[in-house]
C-alpha cells in the first residue's frame, strides 16, 4: 500500500492519471431556458416513442394487481391500486384508435395529474427524463402516427412524439361516465 | 641163341663187370694190408713211447730221489710209483714177440731193483739224513741199475723198430702191385667199356637215331620220311617195320582225312584191327561226321534262316529299346521336374503353414484388440453419460443463472423506474432539485448500465444455453455413435473370433498339405530314383540290343558261311 502511495506520487503515475481525468471530463451542458425549452418523460410503447412533459407526471409505476373493470371503455384496461389510491389505467394506442402494431409488454404505468384528474398510462419502457428544445419540434405527418394533430405538440427529428397532455386531459372522451341499468 | 639188342648190351657190360671186378677184390686185399700194416706201426710206436716213457720215468725217479736228498720235500717222491705200472702194459703189448718177452723178464728185475734203490735212499732220508743218502747216490749203485736199464731199453727200442721197418717195406710193395692192378685194370675196364659203347652203337643207336628222326617227322606230322627195308631180327628191325606199318597206316589215315577235308565223306576208312583205336575212330568219327554234317547242314540251313529272322527281330527290338530309352529319359527329365515343382510345393506349403501359424496368432492378438476396444468403447459410454449428466447440471445452472440475471433486470428497472421517478421530483423541486437530478441521471445511467450488462450477460447465457444443447445433441450423436460403435466392435471382434477359428482351421489344413507335401517329395524322390534306375536299365537295354542286334548279325554272317562250308561237303 505504501509503495503504491509512493508510486502514485512518482511523475509517470501522476501523467497517466491526469490523462484519465482529460478522459474523464465532461463538459457541462448548457442548460436551455424554461421558455425555449420542455422537459418530458420520455416512453415507449409498441417500437413508438413517445414524450409527456414532466409536470403532468406524479409518478412512474410498475404494473401489477391490474383489476380489468366491466362496462368501460375499450381503452380503459382496468384498475390499480398505487399506494392506497385506485386509479384507472388507460391504454394510449386503444384511445387513438391505432391499430395493434406489434406486441407489448405493459407493465409500466405513468401517473399523470392534470385537469382534476388522475390516471394511469400504460407504457413498455420508461426511457427516462430528457430535455427538448421548442423549435426542434415540428408538426408531424398524419400518415405517420395516426393521432390527430390535437393530442399532439409536435415531433422531434429523431420520430419522437410529444403528447399535449393538456389536450387529452381536458377531452371528454376520457371520462368514464355510465350507468349499468338494472 | 639170338643177338638181341638186350644179350648185346649184357655181353659187353658183363666183360667189364668182371674187370671191375677183379680190380675190386685186389684192391679190397690191399688196403687190408694196409689197414694191417698202419695197426703194427701204431703198435710199435705205441710200444717205442712206452718204453721211452720208462726210460724218462726212471730219470725222473732218478731226478725225484736227488731232489728229496737235497730239499727234504715229499713232493718229489711221486714218479716211483708210476714207473713200476709202466711194466704190465708193456708186457701185454709185446706178447706177440718172444725176443721183446724175454728182455722184458730181464728188464723188470732192474727196474725193481732201482727203484729199491731210490727207497733205500728216501728212507736214508727221512731217517738218517742227507750225509747217508747222499753215501747211497754215492755208492753208484743206482747210476749200474740204470744204466743196465738204459741198454736194455735201446735194444727193445732198436728191435721194435726193426720189426716196424720190415712191415712198412712189405706194405710199401704191396701197395705198390695192387697201385699197379687198378690202374691196368681200370684202364683194360675202360677200353673194353669204350669198345662195347662203339659196338653199341654203332649197331643200335645208329639205326635207333634214324628211326627216331623218322618219328620225329612223323610226330611234326610229316609222313614222307621213308625207312629202308631191313631184315635184321633184333628189336631194332621189328621196331623199323611197326615204323613202317604205322607210317603207311597214318599216311592212309591221313589221305582219308584229305578227302574227307576235301569234303568228300563217302570214302570209309577200314580200321587195322579191333585195337585199332584211331582207326576205330576215324571209321566212327568219319560216320558220325556224315551224320552231323548231314544234321549240320539242316541245322545250318535252319541257322540261317532263324539268324536272319532273329537280325530282323533284333533290328526291332534295338530301335524301340532305343526309342523306349529315349522315352524313359524323357521320363525321368519329367519326374526331376516334377520332384522339383514338389519341392518348390513343399517350401511354399511349408511357407504358407508358418505364415498361417503367423496369421492365426495376429488374429488372437486382433480378437484382444477387439475385446479392448469394446472395453474402450463402454469406457466412453460411461464418459458420455457422465459428459451428458454434467451437461444437464450445467442447463440446470444456466437457468439458475437465468433467474438471478432475471432478477437483476427487473432490479434494473426499478432503479430505473426511481431513477425516473427522483427525476421527476427533481424538476419538480425546481432549481433545489436540480443535484438530485444530477444523482437520478447517475442512478438511471447506472440502471441501464446494469440493464446492459444483463442483457450482455442474458446474450452470453444465450450462447452457452445455444452451445449447451448443441453439446448435449452432440454427446447424444456421441453416445449414439459409440453404441453403434460398440455394436460394430462387437461385430468385428465376432468377425475376428471366426476368422481365427478359420485362420486356426487353414493353418492345421497348411500344416496337413505340408506334411502330405512332404510325404508326396519323399514319393517322388522314390519315383525319381526308380526312374533313373529304370533309365540306367534301359540304358543298358540297348546296349545290350545294340551287341544282340551285332550278335545276331555275326550270327547271319555265320549262319550263313555254314550253310556255302556245308554245302561243300558231299554227303
Amino acid at each position: 500500500m505504501i509503495d503504491e502511495s509512493r508510486a502514485a506520487s512518482t511523475p509517470d503515475n501522476r501523467e497517466i492519471l491526469r490523462a484519465r481525468a482529460r478522459v474523464l471530463a465532461r463538459p457541462p451542458q448548457s442548460i436551455p431556458a424554461a421558455e425555449t425549452s420542455l422537459e418530458v418523460v420520455e416512453f415507449r410503447l409498441a417500437q413508438e416513442c413517445y414524450a409527456l412533459e414532466t409536470r403532468f407526471v406524479n409518478v412512474v409505476y410498475p404494473l401489477k394487481d391490474l383489476t380489468p373493470l366491466p362496462c368501460t371503455q375499450p381503452f380503459v384496461l382496468g384498475i390499480v391500486n398505487v399506494r392506497g389510491r385506485i386509479t384507472p389505467v388507460i391504454d394510449i394506442k386503444k384511445f387513438f384508435d391505432l391499430s395493434d402494431m406489434g406486441l407489448t409488454d405493459l407493465h409500466r404505468i405513468i401517473l399523470v395529474r392534470g385537469n382534476g384528474l388522475e390516471l394511469g398510462l400504460l407504457a413498455d419502457v420508461i426511457v427516462g427524463v430528457r430535455i427538448i428544445p421548442v423549435d426542434s419540434l415540428q408538426a408531424s405527418l398524419p400518415t405517420h402516427t395516426g393521432i390527430c394533430d390535437n393530442y399532439l405538440k409536435g415531433m422531434t427529428a429523431e420520430r419522437l412524439v410529444v403528447l399535449d397532455m393538456d389536450r387529452i386531459l381536458a377531452d371528454p372522451q376520457i371520462l368514464v361516465h355510465e350507468e349499468v341499468e338494472n | 641163341m639170338k643177338w638181341t639188342v638186350g644179350t648185346k648190351i649184357a655181353a659187353g657190360f658183363g666183360l667189364t663187370l668182371m674187370i671191375f671186378l677183379i680190380v675190386g677184390g685186389f684192391s679190397y686185399h690191399t688196403t687190408i694190408q694196409l689197414i694191417e700194416v698202419s695197426d703194427a706201426r701204431k703198435h710199435t710206436s705205441d710200444v717205442l713211447t712206452q718204453l721211452t716213457g720208462m726210460l724218462s720215468l726212471l730219470t725222473d725217479v732218478e731226478n725225484g730221489d736227488r731232489g728229496y736228498v737235497i730239499t727234504g720235500e715229499e713232493s718229489y717222491l711221486q714218479p716211483y710209483h708210476a714207473a713200476l705200472a709202466r711194466l704190465d702194459p708193456l708186457r701185454n703189448m709185446t706178447a706177440g714177440n718172444p725176443h721183446q718177452q724175454q728182455r722184458l723178464h730181464v728188464l723188470e728185475p732192474l727196474v725193481k731193483n732201482r727203484v729199491a734203490v731210490a727207497s733205500a735212499n728216501v728212507d736214508a732220508r727221512r731217517t738218517k739224513g742227507v750225509q747217508a743218502a747222499s753215501a747211497i747216490i754215492k755208492s753208484g749203485k743206482g747210476k749200474a741199475f740204470m744204466d743196465k736199464i738204459r741198454k736194455v731199453l735201446g735194444t727193445m727200442q732198436s728191435e721194435e723198430e726193426a720189426i716196424l721197418q720190415t712191415r712198412v717195406d712189405r706194405a710199401e710193395t704191396e701197395a705198390q702191385n695192387a697201385k699197379a692192378i687198378i690202374v691196368l685194370g681200370t684202364l683194360a675196364a675202360l677200353v673194353l667199356a669204350a669198345i662195347t659203347g662203339l659196338i653199341i652203337t654203332r649197331n643200335i643207336a645208329g639205326p635207333l637215331r634214324q628211326l627216331t628222326a623218322v618219328a620225329e617227322r612223323i610226330t611234326v606230322g610229316d609222313l614222307s620220311g621213308s625207312l629202308p627195308a631191313t631184315t635184321r631180327g633184333d628189336e631194332v628191325g621189328a621196331l623199323a617195320r611197326a615204323l613202317e606199318r604205322m607210317t603207311q597206316s597214318l599216311r592212309a589215315m591221313a589221305a582219308a582225312a584229305a578227302q574227307i577235308a576235301s569234303g568228300d565223306l563217302r570214302s570209309a576208312l577200314k580200321p587195322q584191327s579191333p585195337d585199332d583205336i584211331v582207326g576205330n575212330a576215324f571209321a566212327r568219327m568219319s560216320d558220325d561226321l556224315r551224320a552231323q554234317i548231314g544234321a549240320l547242314a539242316e541245322g545250318a540251313n535252319v541257322l540261317g534262316a532263324s539268324a536272319s529272322e532273329i537280325v530282323a527281330s533284333t533290328n526291332q527290338l534295338a530301335a524301340s529299346a532305343s526309342e523306349s530309352a529315349a522315352a524313359v529319359s524323357e521320363a525321368t527329365t519329367t519326374v526331376e521336374e516334377v520332384r522339383q515343382t514338389a519341392q518348390v510345393a513343399n517350401q511354399k506349403a511349408r511357407l504358407v503353414s508358418d505364415s498361417t501359424h503367423k496369421a492365426a496368432q495376429i488374429a488372437q492378438t486382433g480378437r484382444k484388440a477387439a475385446d479392448d476396444v469394446v472395453a474402450g468403447m463402454n469406457r466412453i459410454r460411461e464418459q458420455m453419460e457422465e459428459i451428458a449428466a454434467s451437461m444437464v447440471r450445467l442447463s440446470e445452472q444456466s437457468h439458475a443463472i437465468g433467474q438471478i440475471i432475471a432478477t437483476v433486470e427487473d432490479l434494473a428497472a426499478q432503479s430505473n423506474l426511481l431513477a425516473v421517478n427522483a427525476s421527476i421530483e427533481a424538476a419538480k423541486a425546481g432549481e433545489h432539485g436540480k443535484g438530485f437530478g444530477v444523482v437520478a441521471q447517475e442512478v438511471k445511467s447506472l440502471a441501464e448500465q446494469s440493464r446492459q450488462a444483463t442483457s450482455h450477460v442474458r446474450a452470453i447465457l444465450g450462447d452457452i444455453q445455444k452451445a449447451t444443447s448443441a453439446a448435449v445433441m452432440a454427446t447424444e450423436e456421441g453416445s449414439k455413435a459409440v453404441a453403434a460403435g460398440t455394436g460394430q466392435t462387437e461385430k468385428a471382434g465376432d468377425s475376428i473370433q471366426a476368422l481365427a477359428g478359420s485362420v486356426s482351421e487353414a493353418a492345421q489344413a497348411a500344416t496337413q498339405i505340408a506334411v502330405s507335401s512332404q510325404q508326396q517329395l519323399v514319393g517322388v524322390d522314390q519315383v525319381g530314383g526308380a526312374m533313373e534306375s529304370i533309365k540306367q536299365a534301359s540304358t543298358q537295354n540297348v546296349t545290350g540290343a545294340k551287341q544282340l542286334e551285332s550278335a545276331a548279325r555275326n550270327l547271319n554272317e555265320l549262319g550263313q558261311q555254314l550253310r556255302l562250308m556245308v554245302a561243300r561237303y558231299q554227303v
